[in-house]
C-alpha cells in the first residue's frame, strides 16, 4: 500500500493517467499534472491507495474488454460459420460469447464498487486533512469557513475531488488500457489496421474530450456573471415580494431576470459548439475507424494478406471499442469541474497555513499565569487598516472591564486579538508575560477563552454544546450554567433536557436562546479569563442587563460564596471582558472603556463616566427613556 | 415516477420545438443507423463470401461513408441545440416559478413549500438541463430507434427479432423490481449518508470556536471515524444501486451474444445468408442501446423529474384573487382594520389577534408592542398583502361608505403607498436614480432638503460620485443603516400619501433617532398619513394615535 505524494513522486499510476496529455489538458507541454496544479494536489491529498486502483483498472479493462471480444468473437463466429465448417468447430467460439456476455455485466458491477470504494476513501482522507491543515493553521483562515453557502461548497467540492477520480481519471484509464490492447490485437491481424484505429481512438478519446471540455469551459466563463445576476434577482424577489409589490417593482424585476436568463442562454451557446462538435467527432471515429478497417482489410484479402474471417474481424470489432471512448468528453468536464473545486479547497489550505510554524511546541508545557496585559495594541483583520489602536488593557482574575462603542468599531476584532486568534497589528498582547499569539492554542485557551458573537453551536445535544468548552462537564454542572445563562425556564420546556439534540447551527433556536447557549458555554470554560462578545443582543433589556450584570459580578465572587456551583471551584474569582452596547448594567463593571472611531475615547468607572463624559450619560438616559 | 411530463411543454415554449427537432433527429437517426448496418453487412458479405475486391464494392463504401457522415452531422445538431433549447425552457420555468411564487405572497413563501422555492429558482431548477440535453435524446431513441431496428431485424430473421422481442420486456421489468427491492434501502443510505456529511461540515463550521476554546485537535479523530462511517454507509447503497445497472447489462449483452450464437449455427446448417447474418448482428446493440443510455442517465431523470415536478407544484399553486375596483383617493379614505386576527406560521397563535385599528387622512398612527406580536403581519393585513384569518379590513369613503380592501385593484391602492420595511429593497441604480425613483421629476433642491432631513446629505457627502455613485442590486456598497436613510428619503420625496415605516430606528444609531422624528414631522405637515411600528418611546410619544398589538392562542373553534 502506497500512498500517493504529491510533489516529488509520480502522482499517479501509470494507469491511471489519461491518454496523451490528458483530456483536459490543452497540450502536452502544459498538460494537467504541473507541480503546483491544484487537482494534483488535492489528489495528494486523497491518499489513493494504488493497488485498489489497479484493480478498478484490471475490472474496467475486463468488463468493456468483455464487450470488445464479444463483437470481435461473434464477428469471427459469423463469418467462418458462413463458410459451413464442422459445428463442432464453433462451440469454442459459441461458448466464448455467451461467456463474454455475462461478463460484461458482472465485471462492470465490480468495478463500480471498487472505483467508488476508492473515491470515497480518497474523500474521506481529504476531508481529514483538510480539518487538521485547517485546525492548525491560522485561525483567520478558519473564519471564512463559517459562512453557510462556503461551507455547503467546501461539502461539495470534496465529493467534486472525488468524482475526479470515478467519472474522470478511471475511466480515462480503463480507456487507455482498453484502447492499447485493441489496437494491438487488430494490429497483429493487420498493421495498417491497427494503426488506424489508434488514429481514430486518439480522435474520440482525445480530441472530443479536449473540446468537450474547453467548450464547458467557455460556458462557465461567460455564464458566471449570468448566474450571480440571476441568483440575486430571483433571491431579491423571493425575499421581499411585497415591498416589490407595492412599489410596483415586480414586473421590471421579472425583465430583469428573464434578461438575465437570456445572456446565459447566449453563454451557453456559445459552449455548445465545441461541444457539438466534440459529439460528432466521436461519432465520426467510429464510422471512420470501420470504414478504414473495410478498406485496407478488403486490399489486404484480396493480396492475401488476410483471411476473409479476419476480415470480418477488425471490421466489426471497432464498432464495440469505441464505448470507452464514449464516456471521455464528460470524464474532461469532470476533471475541469473538479480543478475548480480542488482550486477552492487548496486556497483554502493555502490561506489557513500562510505564514504559520506547523508545530509550535507541546501542548501544556508552558504553565501560564493567569494575566492578560495589552500595551499600544492595534488591531486589524489581516491585510485591513486597524479598526482600533492605541489601547492598553489589563486583565487578570477578580477584574471585569466593559467595552462599548457604536456598532463597528472592531470590537469584536480586538476580543479575537486578545484571545491570540489574531496577530495584533500593532503593540503586544502578553499572557502570563508571553505573546498570546505565539502560544500553542491550548496553552493559550487554558488561560483565556473567548465566546465570540458567531460562535458556532454544534448540531449535537446542548450537553456536548457545552463540553465543546470543557469536556468533563456533568449534565448537573450544564444545568446549574444553563440556568445562570437565564435558560431554566426555556430547558423546563424541553422534554429531554440537556439532551435535547439542537438543529446545525441551531436553526431551530431563537437568537436570543442561542446567545444565551454560548453564554453559558463560556461559564463552564475552564479558562480563569473570558472575552464574551455582545451576550445581551437579542434580549430584552431587562433579560439583557441581568445577564451582563452576573457576567461582570462574577469575577468578584470569592470562592466559596453560598450559592456559588461546585464546578466553579476549581478556580478563583475569573477576569471578564464583556463587549456590549447596553450601559445600564455598566456600574458592575470594574472598568468601562468607551471606544469611538478605533480608539479610547475615554475610560474608568461607569460612576467615572457618568460624572465626566457628556454622551455616556445621555447616551445612558436615552436607553433608561426606552425601557 | 413518470419519465416525462406533458406539462413541461405546456409551460416551457422552448421545450416544445426541441423536442420536435430530437424527435426528427431520431427518426433521421434510426433511418442511418439501418442503412449503415444493411451496407456494412453488404460490403462484407460480398468481400466475405463471395470474394470481391475494392473496385466491386466501392459504390457501396461511397455510400456508406455518406452515412457516416450524415450520422456524425446529426449528433452534433442534436447536440448543438440540446444545450440552446435547455437554457432556454430552463429560463422561461425559472421566470414563471419566481413570478408566481412572488404573486403568491410573503405567507406562502414563509411556510410549506415556500422556503424551497428560492434553493429550486436560483439552482434546483438547473437539474433539468442534464434531463434535456442528456435523458430526453435517448428516451426519444428509444421511442424511435428501439421498435425500427427491431422492425427491420424481424423483416430479416425473425428468430433473432424473437430473442430480442423476448428480452426486451424482461429489461423494464427487472428494472422495476431490483428498484422496488432497492429503493427503501437506498433512501435509508441516502439519509445516513446526508447526515454523516453534514455532521463533518458542522465540525468544520465550527473550527474557530473550537479554536477560540483551544480544542481543535479532538475532533479529528472524529472526523476520520465519520468519514469511515460515510464510506461504509454508501458502499452499503451502492451495492444495492448499481444491482439494476447490472442487470441491465446481463440481459443486452447476454440477448446479443445469444442472437450472435443463433446465426453462427443457423448458418452453419445454411438457413440464412451471410448478409442477413452480418446485418442482425450490427443491428443487435442497437436496439438495446437506447434503453441502456436511459439506464445510464437514470439520474438525470429523477433530478429532472423532481425538479419538474417541484416546478409545477408552484405553477399550478392558484393565485388568490385580486379585486378590479380602482382605490379611492387615500387622502380622502380611512383604511380601518376590525376584529383583525391571523394565524402566526406554525404556532397554535393569533399574531395580531382582534386588531381594530383605524388609519385616518393626515394622521400619525404608532403600532406598538412586544416582538412576535405581529405589528409586521399587521402592516401587511393593512396593505392587502395578506387576507386576515379573522377580521376585515376595508376603505372608508368621507360618507362613510364601505369597501372591502379584498375587492380593490391592489396596484391602485399600493401608487399611494410608500413603504419602508425592516430591510429595504433597492434596486441598483445611482443613488440619485434610487431617491427619486417613486416621484418622477424631482428638483435637486427638492431633494438636497429631503436628504438634509433624512441625513442622507453626510452619506453623500462622504461618497467620492455624490449623488451618481453607483450602487449594485441590494444597495451593495451602503451599510444597513445607510441603505434605511436612502429609503427614507425615497419615502419623503415619493408623492405616496399613505407612508408605512417598519421599525425605522432598528438600525440607525442615536443620531438616526433624531432623523427619524424630523422625517415623521415632515411627512405630517405635508399631510401625509403615517403608520409607524415604533419601539422608541420618543417615536411613539409623536404619534397622535397609538394601538397595540397583542397575540393571543388561538381559542378551538374561533379559528378559520
Amino acid at each position: 500500500m502506497t500512498a500517493l505524494r504529491g510533489a516529488d513522486g509520480p502522482s499517479l499510476p501509470r494507469g491511471a493517467g489519461p491518454a496523451g496529455p490528458g483530456p483536459a489538458g490543452p497540450g502536452p507541454a502544459a498538460g494537467p499534472w504541473r507541480a503546483h496544479d491544484p487537482l494534483r494536489r488535492a489528489l495528494a491529498l486523497l491518499a489513493i491507495d494504488r493497488s485498489r486502483v489497479a484493480v478498478s483498472v484490471a475490472l474496467g479493462v475486463l468488463g468493456l474488454g468483455s464487450a470488445v471480444a464479444l463483437a470481435a468473437v461473434a464477428a469471427w463466429l459469423i463469418a467462418r460459420a458462413s463458410q459451413m465448417p464442422p459445428v463442432l468447430e464453433l462451440s469454442i467460439a459459441t461458448v466464448a460469447v455467451r461467456t463474454f456476455g455475462i461478463g460484461r455485466g458482472v465485471f462492470r458491477y465490480l468495478e463500480r464498487l471498487v472505483s467508488h470504494d476508492v473515491a470515497l476513501r480518497g474523500m474521506g482522507a481529504l476531508r481529514n486533512a483538510l480539518y487538521t491543515r485547517l485546525a492548525a493553521g491560522r485561525p483567520e483562515g478558519t473564519a471564512a469557513v463559517r459562512r453557510g453557502d462556503l461551507l455547503a461548497r467546501v461539502g461539495a467540492d470534496v465529493d467534486a475531488v472525488g468524482d475526479a477520480v470515478v467519472r474522470g481519471l478511471l475511466p480515462a484509464a480503463v480507456a487507455l488500457v482498453l484502447g492499447l490492447a485493441t489496437v494491438v490485437a487488430m494490429g497483429a491481424l493487420l498493421p495498417a489496421a491497427g494503426a488506424s484505429l489508434a488514429a481514430c481512438l486518439l480522435l474520440a478519446g482525445v480530441v472530443a474530450p479536449w473540446l468537450a471540455a474547453r467548450g464547458a469551459r467557455t460556458t462557465e466563463q461567460r455564464a458566471v456573471i449570468a448566474r450571480a445576476s440571476i441568483a440575486s434577482i430571483a433571491l431579491g424577489l423571493l425575499d421581499d415580494p411585497g415591498a416589490l409589490a407595492v412599489q410596483g417593482r415586480i414586473a421590471p424585476e421579472l425583465a430583469a431576470l428573464r434578461g438575465s436568463d437570456a445572456e446565459l442562454a447566449d453563454a451557453t451557446d456559445a459552449g455548445a459548439r465545441p461541444a457539438a462538435l466534440a459529439a460528432a467527432l466521436g461519432s465520426l471515429a467510429v464510422g471512420v475507424a470501420v470504414l478504414s478497417a473495410l478498406l485496407l482489410g478488403t486490399r489486404a484479402v484480396a493480396g492475401g494478406g488476410l483471411t476473409p474471417v479476419e476480415l470480418a474481424v477488425i471490421v466489426l470489432t471497432p464498432l464495440a471499442a469505441f464505448e470507452a471512448t464514449s464516456v471521455l468528453p464528460a470524464a474532461a468536464i469532470q476533471v475541469h469541474r473538479s480543478r475548480a473545486a480542488a482550486t477552492r479547497i487548496m486556497a483554502l489550505i493555502d490561506e489557513a497555513e500562510t505564514g504559520t510554524v506547523p508545530d509550535r511546541g507541546a501542548p501544556g508545557s508552558v504553565a501560564v499565569a493567569p494575566s492578560l496585559v495589552a500595551r499600544g495594541l492595534s488591531c486589524a483583520w489581516p491585510g485591513q487598516p486597524p479598526v482600533v489602536s492605541g489601547l492598553d488593557l489589563d486583565l487578570s482574575p477578580g477584574r471585569s472591564i466593559a467595552v462599548v462603542g457604536p456598532s463597528g468599531t472592531g470590537k469584536t476584532t480586538l476580543l479575537l486579538t486578545l484571545a491570540g486568534l489574531l496577530p495584533p497589528h500593532a503593540g503586544t498582547v502578553e499572557l502570563g508575560g508571553a505573546a498570546v499569539s505565539s502560544l500553542p492554542r491550548e496553552t493559550a485557551a487554558r488561560g483565556v477563552a473567548l465566546t465570540a458573537e458567531d460562535a458556532h453551536v454544534f448540531a449535537t445535544s446542548i450537553l456536548e454544546n457545552l463540553r465543546v468548552a470543557r469536556g468533563d462537564v456533568t449534565p448537573d454542572e450544564a444545568r446549574e450554567a444553563l440556568r445562570r445563562a437565564g435558560l431554566a425556564d426555556w430547558l423546563d420546556g424541553l422534554p429531554d433536557g440537556v439532551d435535547t439534540q439542537l438543529g446545525t447551527d441551531a436553526q431551530n433556536v431563537s437568537g436570543g436562546e442561542r446567545r444565551r447557549l454560548l453564554l453559558a458555554r463560556a461559564l463552564v470554560a475552564p479558562a480563569p479569563l473570558l472575552l464574551v462578545d455582545e451576550p445581551g443582543e437579542h434580549l430584552d433589556p431587562a433579560t439583557a442587563d441581568l445577564l451582563v450584570r452576573d457576567l461582570l459580578t462574577q469575577s468578584s465572587t470569592a470562592t466559596g460564596t453560598p450559592g456559588r456551583p461546585a464546578w466553579s471551584a476549581t478556580h478563583r474569582a475569573r477576569g471578564v471582558v464583556v463587549v456590549t452596547h447596553r450601559l445600564t448594567p455598566l456600574d458592575a463593571a470594574d472598568e468601562v472603556v468607551l471606544l469611538r472611531d478605533g480608539r479610547v475615547e475615554a475610560r474608568g468607572t461607569h460612576t467615572e463616566l457618568l460624572r465626566t463624559h457628556g454622551g455616556y450619560r445621555e447616551s445612558l438616559d436615552r436607553e433608561r427613556d426606552d425601557d | 415516477m413518470k419519465p416525462f411530463d406533458p406539462r413541461l411543454l405546456r409551460y416551457a415554449r422552448s421545450a416544445r420545438s426541441y423536442l420536435a427537432l430530437t424527435v426528427g433527429l431520431g427518426v433521421f437517426g434510426a433511418v442511418l443507423v439501418v442503412a449503415q448496418a444493411l451496407l456494412l453487412a453488404h460490403a462484407l458479405a460480398s468481400v466475405v463470401h463471395d470474394g470481391a475486391d475494392l473496385p466491386d464494392i466501392t459504390g457501396v463504401v461511397v455510400a456508406l461513408a455518406g452515412v457516416v457522415v450524415t450520422r456524425a452531422s446529426v449528433t452534433g445538431v442534436q447536440e448543438r441545440y440540446a444545450h440552446r433549447a435547455a437554457t432556454r425552457a430552463i429560463g422561461e420555468l425559472r421566470e414563471q416559478v419566481v413570478e408566481r411564487a412572488a404573486a403568491l405572497g410573503p405567507r406562502w413563501l414563509a411556510e410549506g413549500a415556500g422556503p424551497g422555492v428560492v434553493t429550486l429558482a436560483t439552482r434546483g431548477i438547473d437539474a433539468l438541463e442534464p434531463y434535456f440535453v442528456r435523458y430526453l435524446p435517448q428516451l426519444v431513441l428509444a421511442a424511435t430507434l428501439t421498435p425500427a431496428t427491431l422492425l427491420v431485424v424481424l423483416g430479416l430473421d425473425w428468430v433473432s427479432a424473437a430473442i430480442i422481442a423476448g428480452t426486451l420486456p424482461l429489461i423494464p421489468v427487472f428494472m422495476v423490481l431490483v428498484g422496488q427491492l432497492t429503493q427503501g434501502r437506498s433512501e435509508r443510505g441516502l439519509r445516513v449518508m446526508q447526515r454523516l456529511g453534514s455532521q463533518v461540515l458542522d465540525l468544520l463550521a465550527g473550527l474557530a470556536t473550537l479554536r477560540a476554546l483551544g480544542r481543535e485537535r479532538g475532533p479529528a479523530a472524529r472526523v476520520r471515524e465519520l468519514g469511515d462511517a460515510h464510506r461504509g454507509a454508501t458502499m452499503g447503497t451502492l451495492r444495492i444501486a448499481f444491482l439494476s445497472g447490472m442487470v441491465l447489462e446481463l440481459l443486452t449483452t447476454l440477448s446479443v451474444a445469444l442472437v450472435a450464437v443463433s446465426i453462427g449455427l443457423r448458418l452453419v446448417a445454411g438457413e440464412i445468408d451471410l448478409v442477413t447474418g452480418l446485418a442482425v448482428l450490427v443491428l443487435a446493440p442497437e436496439v438495446y442501446l437506447p434503453l441502456r443510455q436511459v439506464g445510464a442517465h437514470f439520474h438525470a431523470s429523477t433530478d429532472g423529474v423532481a425538479a419538474a415536478t417541484q416546478v409545477f407544484a408552484v405553477l399550478d399553486t392558484p393565485v388568490p384573487t385580486t379585486g378590479t375596483i380602482p382605490a379611492p383617493d387615500l387622502r380622502s379614505t380611512t383604511v380601518r382594520l376590525r376584529g383583525v386576527g391571523v394565524r402566526a406560521p406554525g404556532r397554535e397563535v393569533h399574531a395580531p389577534a382582534g386588531l381594530d385599528l383605524t388609519v385616518a387622512p393626515g394622521r400619525v398612527v404608532a403600532l406598538t408592542g412586544p416582538s412576535g406580536a405581529g405589528k409586521t403581519t399587521a402592516v401587511a393585513v393593512l396593505l392587502g398583502l395578506l387576507h386576515p384569518d379573522v377580521g376585515s379590513v376595508t376603505l372608508v369613503d368621507p360618507h362613510g361608505g364601505e369597501t372591502d380592501l379584498a375587492g380593490i385593484d391592489l396596484e391602485s391602492f399600493w401608487r399611494q403607498v410608500a413603504w419602508l420595511p425592516q430591510r429595504p429593497v433597492l434596486e441598483p441604480g445611482t443613488l440619485a436614480d434610487l431617491v427619486t425613483g417613486g416621484a418622477g421629476a424631482v428638483s435637486a433642491s427638492a431633494r438636497d432638503d429631503a436628504a438634509a432631513l433624512t441625513g442622507l446629505d453626510h452619506v453623500v457627502a462622504g461618497l467620492a460620485d455624490g449623488w451618481s455613485t453607483p450602487l449594485g442590486r441590494g444597495g451593495t456598497g451602503l451599510s444597513v443603516g445607510q441603505r434605511q436613510r436612502v429609503a427614507l428619503t425615497r419615502a419623503v420625496l415619493s408623492c405616496a400619501q399613505l407612508v408605512v415605516l417598519d421599525e425605522p430606528t432598528a438600525h440607525l444609531d442615536a443620531a438616526g433617532d433624531r432623523v427619524v422624528l424630523d422625517a415623521v414631522c415632515a411627512l405630517r405637515d405635508a399631510g401625509r398619513t403615517v403608520v409607524l411600528i415604533a419601539h422608541r418611546s420618543s417615536l411613539v410619544a409623536l404619534a397622535d394615535d397609538v394601538v397595540e398589538v397583542r397575540p393571543e392562542p388561538v381559542v378551538a373553534g374561533v379559528s378559520s
